[in-house]
């Protein structure tokens, strides 16, 4: 028997596993039960075996690293986070209707405006945003579907509710490690699996290929889907690499593919050129095509646009769908959700502060140490302040940025996320937590049963960012006990 | 299943490189047991190495002196000369690490070790100490890779253009040893009589020929017996002749190998009509020169037909 589980305690966190009790949940008391009765020389040795197979596994991720790059090894801890599934199967539903709501709103933007015109949403956040792109208006893609893939961040409050941090939805990554955390948990936990009914995840890129191939303009019975990589240098080359070879799609860099006079894609094979259908593109949309975009990006096709304007090819994640990931944008989805749908929402959104509202950056300013300040258009979790954990001088700087600049910040409550019980040392220590899962939408929707949990190693940390000191964990959601 | 032409063009260049590798790997053990079994005084210089392996001008942008230790330096620890050992496996190495999912999973870490290896050893392998063992780990590796690839890919397009590469590099580096025994070294014509048949011993071993050579040929080493049969033997993988056949078969099922096809015929004859019985030393050597710019011809035809087509 592990003491630390003994005297583990989350203080007035939710705690995924273990009640303010002491005792473990239902779903997990199976799990904690068996992990409680390895002592820590068992836990220590399985935590290797996980090291072991991550590096094996992993080999492409560490290798490419020559020259002091970005990639780390993936830090893994090796207890499960375990969710019910009948608690999953809300926020399921929320996420569908979420993305729903989401995709109606590029597709107006793009189209009628309707929402600008009716006022529900102000126009200028959305037309004077970046991430506005006038060379998309006037298209609607087929099903009006633009995003595709959406990566959400969800988190889990004091209240133990679910509740969404951002919508990601220009080019989300992690769900390799979505797949691979389980491959793992397999082999280093087996027994756990024997009490449980686990929805798996690996049919992922499966389930990829048919939202993708549900796109393409030509009726075939194998349409041709490619994934578009920028290359062997880029951070997620190794998830372009295993979604590919999951679909048994090629993996094609820009200069594979062309467009002839006709607007059709084709890319380059020994057997002559190859029409493609569905173009799963996993570079940012700058640098897709140096005819519209970025005139200096060799990364790209040119003359993509052309083709994807006239529909002889499909683009997922469609160019333009980046208007609805903007944190400002985000305040207004539960409006968007009952203007379009004429539902409630039925997963919360944090309550966000627009420093761009005059009250709410009145509010912003004189409560920056109880806040948690984001510039609307960063990713990977920088630029973000903490307030609680900022020293003052952190707090008069931000205070100046927002003055300066304020359509470009929000504010949220700092918001008490969830906790479980992480292996650290020799010892099970509470850590805050995070969940992305991967939304699909095509001629149908689909949510990943779980998603990516990741988690923020350091002690009281709310950062789980892999870029700055996260590790993840794999995601249970579990059928009753069989 | 078709295959993206980069990914044809990289796997290409891997079976090239990797064969380079092996080819110079084993010319320079071939030419060490020249250099130590002839009478001091009477051997070839080191320079010949280069000669062989067309690098003389690259070489003397760097070094001063064509001696033992900067030639072998150049070859074997010179990440600078592209075609060094612990280049060409550098190259190989990038080419695998972008078509691993066409490969047996082995490949890339056996390709990645290797790559290690060298990158580790070279610099102490340059002397004559250390040097034997090198060059051996290198040989016996890429022929392991060569195995796995042999015995675990499908008979798709990833194999026949590892397999084109291969044999393409093959002939080159088989028909630059023999120009070991015709060209700069011998410029007078019978000036090593004595020595000849340890001459065409070595280049044999150089070329893993040799046990091939005394059961199909005999005993005794002589020159044009030697020639006919690293060029023209039917039976034997390392010769020409059998590099020939294994392109053209490959490139049979290939889409528009005309061009191609056309290059072949055209080595292929000329490898015919050549009597390494009734020619001279000297015209051994041109007609080495003149082959291999048709390898040459045959390497941009298949570039610009299957690689990078308009």
């Amino acid at each position: 028997m592990n003491k630390s589980w003994k005297s583990y305690q989350s203080g007035d966190f939710f705690d995924e596993l273990i009640t303010p009790k002491g005792q473990p949940r239902v779903a997990a008391r199976q799990a904690v039960k068996l992990l409680q009765s390895l002592p820590a020389e068992e836990m220590n040795a399985r935590r290797a075996a996980a090291e072991l197979a991550i590096k094996e596994m992993g080999i492409s991720f560490t290798v490419y690293t020559e020259g002091g790059n970005i990639d780390r090894a993936w830090p893994f801890d090796i207890i499960p986070r375990v969710i019910p599934a009948k608690d999953w199967a809300a926020v399921s539903t929320g996420l569908i209707q979420r993305s729903r709501a989401l995709n109606c709103f590029i597709d107006d933007i793009y189209n009628a405006q309707s929402i600008l015109k009716d006022g529900v949403v102000p126009a200028e956040i959305v037309l004077d945003s970046p991430n506005y792109r006038p060379e998309c208006a006037g298209i609607s893609p087929r099903y009006g579907v633009w995003a595709h893939i959406c990566g959400s961040d969800l988190v889990r409050a004091a209240d133990g509710r679910f509740y969404v941090l951002e919508d990601n939805l220009r080019v989300p990554s992690g769900v390799s490690y979505m797949v691979e955390n389980r491959e793992i948990t397999k082999r280093v936990l087996p027994e756990l699996f024997e009490n449980y009914s686990i929805l798996p995840v690996d049919d992922y890129p499966s389930r990829l290929y048919k939202t993708l191939a549900s796109l393409s303009p030509r009726d075939i019975k194998r349409p041709c889907v490619v994934v578009l990589t920028p290359g062997i240098y880029n951070s997620a080359y190794f998830e372009h690499a295993f979604l590919a070879q999951g679909m048994g799609a090629e993996l094609v860099e820009g200069s594979d593919l062309f467009v002839d006079d006709s607007d059709t894609v084709y890319m380059r094979t020994v057997d002559g050129p190859v029409h493609v259908d569905v173009i799963y593109r996993r570079i940012d949309e700058d640098f897709m095509d140096p005819e519209v975009f970025r005139e200096d990006s060799t990364l790209g096709v040119p003359g993509l646009m052309r083709a994807w304007k006239a529909g002889k090819v499909a683009i997922a994640n469609a160019p333009g769908a980046g208007v609805a990931d903007d944190k400002v944008v985000y305040a207004y989805v539960p409006d968007m959700i009952r203007y379009y749908l004429k539902e409630e929402p039925l997963i919360e959104s944090v309550p966000t502060y627009l420093c761009m509202r005059k009250d709410d950056r009145d509010y912003v300013l004189k409560n920056l140490k109880d806040l948690v300040v984001k510039p609307a258009n960063e990713s990977g979790g920088y630029g973000i302040m903490v307030g609680p954990h900022s020293t003052k001088a952190v707090h008069r700087k931000f205070a100046k940025l927002i003055k300066e600049n304020p359509r470009n910040y929000i504010a949220q409550p700092t918001l008490s996320l969830s906790t479980a019980p992480t292996y650290i040392d020799d010892s099970v220590q509470p850590r805050h937590l995070d969940l992305r899962p991967f939304i699909l939408q095509g001629k149908d929707s689909w949510v990943t049963p779980g998603g990516l949990t990741r988690v923020a190693l350091v002690k009281g940390s709310l950062v789980v960012n892999s870029s700055q000191g996260g590790g993840s964990k794999d995601t249970w959601i579990v059928e009753g006990k069989k | 299943m078709t295959m993206l032409s980069r990914v044809a063009e990289r796997l290409y260049w891997m079976a090239r490189y990797l064969e380079r590798a092996e080819d110079t790997a084993r010319l320079v053990m071939a030419y060490q047991h020249i250099i130590m079994d002839i009478p001091k005084g009477s051997e070839p210089g080191w320079d010949v190495l280069l000669s062989i392996l067309d690098a003389n001008p690259v070489f003397n942008e760097r070094y001063r002196a064509a001696n033992e230790q900067n030639v072998l330096k150049f070859l074997i620890a010179d990440l600078d000369n592209v075609s060094s050992i612990p280049s060409s496996i550098k190259a190989a190495r990038e080419n695998v690490r972008t078509t691993r999912d066409v490969l047996p999973e082995e490949a890339w870490e056996m390709v990645n070790e290797l790559h290690l290896y060298v990158q580790e050893k070279s610099e102490t392998s340059v002397g004559r100490r250390n040097r034997h063992a090198f060059l051996e780990h290198v040989i016996s590796r890429c022929q392991m890779i060569n195995g796995l690839l042999m015995s675990n890919l499908s008979r798709d397009h990833s194999y026949r253009f590892i397999k084109l590469g291969r044999l393409l590099e093959r002939s080159d580096m088989i028909t630059r040893v023999i120009d070991v025994g015709a060209g700069d070294i011998l410029e007078r014509e019978g000036a090593f009589e004595a020595i000849d048949p340890l001459l065409w011993g070595a280049l044999l071993q150089g070329l893993s020929a040799m046990g091939a050579y005394r059961r199909a040929v005999g005993p005794l080493v002589e020159k044009n017996a030697v020639v006919e049969f690293v060029f023209s033997e039917q039976m034997f993988p390392r010769s020409v002749r059998f590099c020939l056949s294994g392109i053209r078969e490959e490139l049979g099922p290939l889409r528009a190998n005309k061009d191609a096809l056309r290059v072949v015929e055209r080595a292929r004859r000329k490898l015919r009509r050549f009597d390494p019985n009734v020619a001279t030393r000297e015209e051994l050597h041109r007609f080495i020169d003149s082959f291999q710019l048709t390898l040459n011809d045959l390497s941009a035809v298949i570039t610009d037909t299957w690689f990078q087509p308009e």
